[in-house]
């Protein structure tokens, strides 16, 4: 059977179409605005594309994220958490830990007997030191998230972990005494791994070698690097780490 | 590339028909905030040139660049401008002006150009700051307030909005007014908020306008609650990017009662101008 999970985030929608296990196409659209519906269409319909099937073979769809009551066409909803242990298992069986850092949350799921989650904690409503904070600052720093990924900078340059709009604050001082901005994107890749990682000492220790990492933040290398060395956690991360939320929504689909 | 709505569109101008080479004074200031930075060239008393760009992350780049627009194709030098004040945030890092000058003084001056000398309250709602300003009726600052530290709500977070919401930023202020009422304030304007709070919004069934409306009504309060603390008097005017965002100012207007002044300048143009000023006065 073919299943889709869709997974609509803060920043953007992400689908993954499913054929008996193996994906065979994916879709991204920027989400945000008044328009999510169409953005979620977009997304699906890039994913039909690339998987080369028409709406009809899909058998069934099921939707995750925050927006996922934008999806009207889904049969189903499951919350992001779920989502993302199933994907989690699918991908590495001996997982015990995932964690998932996205543009406005951050979740670290333990995960319990067969399929069931042990325990849940995310940060407060408050996302400083997350995804956006990343995007706002590549903005002001000139720089593409990528170029913020790969640093090579051992600055001493620091800049608020609490809040973003005060990091925000500190960065442009740096910027009025000269810091190379290398050091200073550096110094915001530090603020989200104190941000995560005190989320992840908060209530659960993580498993230092069964612990996946997802979402669209993993991406970044310097991010990364930085939350394994406060943490001392060698996370697993998996291609495509952004559309694990998705992938685990068409498992679920799939039964 | 996607469309980006957060960024406003940049701009720069030189006069065709002012022979510089006899005025008595040719000078110029240079305003380099922490998201946009502007140059205004002044000869005697006329505008001859300006620019208003994105600050990057290299000031003294962006600063060299502000006055090389401002300068335009026209025959003036950087050498042949007679002295240069700097103001803003970067104004340390502007190695071209013989001195710098503070973004309050130079605001208010600015704003006596631009306004006309009767001109009492001056707000400068800028990226980071807000700065009320209250003047004597001679060129004299009575009294001023700044937001307290935090800067949300200002311009750069307007910015953050713009793209969160995917509103080309110079529609957020219309498209905000397009509401019979304006609902309730937003709790929170930070951006770090914003997104989940507009979700949870757009679910209540809210329109979009809506949406702008509950944010950019608690951003005018909160702007509201800053002037009243210099006592204003209506001779108000509006400086800064935020001043171009009608939902913004209409709403302080409202809650003050007031009509404000309206100028034909680029209201971003207030502390290059003031600088510009103060540049002639020093010589």
């Amino acid at each position: 059977m073919i299943t889709a999970g869709i997974d609509v985030g803060i920043e953007n929608v992400k689908v993954v179409i499913l054929e008996d296990g193996k994906v065979i196409g994916r879709g991204t659209a920027l989400s945000g605005g008044a328009n999510r519906a169409k953005s979620v269409e977009k997304a699906y319909h890039d994913a039909l594309k690339a998987a080369k099937i028409k709406p009809a073979d899909v058998g069934k769809i099921v939707a995750t994220g925050q927006g996922k009551g934008d999806v009207a066409f889904a049969a189903d909803r499951v919350v992001e958490p779920v989502a993302d242990a199933r994907a989690a298992r699918f991908l590495y069986p001996q997982a015990t830990c995932v964690v998932d850092i996205g543009a406005d949350q951050v979740r670290v799921m333990t995960l319990g007997e067969e399929d069931k989650i042990a325990e849940v904690v995310m940060n407060q409503k408050c996302a400083a030191g997350l995804g956006i904070l990343l995007k706002s600052m590549a903005r002001t720093l000139g720089m593409t998230l990528d170029a913020m990924s790969h640093l090579s900078s051992d600055g001493r340059a620091v800049v608020n972990d609490g809040c973003a709009v005060f990091a925000e604050m500190d960065v442009f001082s740096l910027l009025n005494r000269n810091v190379p901005r290398e050091d200073i994107a550096r110094a915001v890749a530090e603020v989200v791994a104190v941000r995560v990682n005190s989320i992840l000492n908060d209530k659960i220790r993580p498993d230092k070698n069964n612990t996946v990492l997802v979402g669209g933040v993993s991406r970044n290398k310097a991010v990364v690097n930085a939350l394994k060395k406060r943490s001392g956690i060698s996370f697993i991360i998996p291609e495509q780490a952004e559309y694990a939320g998705a992938l685990g929504a068409a498992l679920i689909a799939a039964g | 590339m996607a469309q980006e709505y957060w960024r406003w569109p940049e701009s720069s101008w030189t006069a065709q028909d002012i022979d510089w080479k006899k005025c008595k004074t040719v000078t110029a200031g240079v305003d380099v905030g922490t998201n946009s930075s502007q140059a205004v060239v002044m000869c005697d008393n006329q505008i001859f040139g300006y620019a208003n760009l994105h600050t990057g992350p290299d000031y003294r780049e962006t600063a060299e660049e502000d006055l090389s627009q401002a300068l335009g194709k026209s025959k003036m030098k950087p050498k042949d401008i007679h002295y240069i004040v700097g103001t803003g945030w970067g104004s340390r890092n502007i190695p071209f002006a013989q001195k710098t000058a503070d973004e309050i003084t130079c605001h208010a001056r600015g704003a006596r150009f631009m306004f006309g000398p009767g001109v009492k309250t001056v707000v400068d709602l800028g990226a980071q700051t807000c700065k009320a300003i209250r003047l004597y009726s001679w060129d004299r600052i009575r009294d001023f307030q700044m937001n307290d530290k935090c800067a949300d709500g200002f311009g750069r977070n307007i910015e953050v909005m713009a793209d969160l919401l995917q509103v080309p930023i110079e529609e957020m202020g219309a498209r905000s007014l397009a509401v019979e009422k304006d609902p309730e304030p937003v709790s929170t304007t930070c951006y770090t908020f914003a997104n989940t709070e507009a979700i949870g919004l757009f679910r209540e069934g809210y329109t979009e306008s809506q949406v702008l409306a509950a944010y950019l009504f608690a951003i005018a309060w909160r702007l509201h609650g800053t002037i009243g603390r210099v006592q204003p008097e209506k001779e108000i005017a509006f400086t800064g990017g935020l001043a171009k965002n009608p939902g913004i100012v209409k709403r302080i207007e409202m809650a003050m009662g007031w009509t404000a002044l309206t100028s034909a300048y680029d209201p971003m143009l207030a502390g290059a101008i003031g600088a510009a000023i103060i540049a002639r006065e020093s010589l």
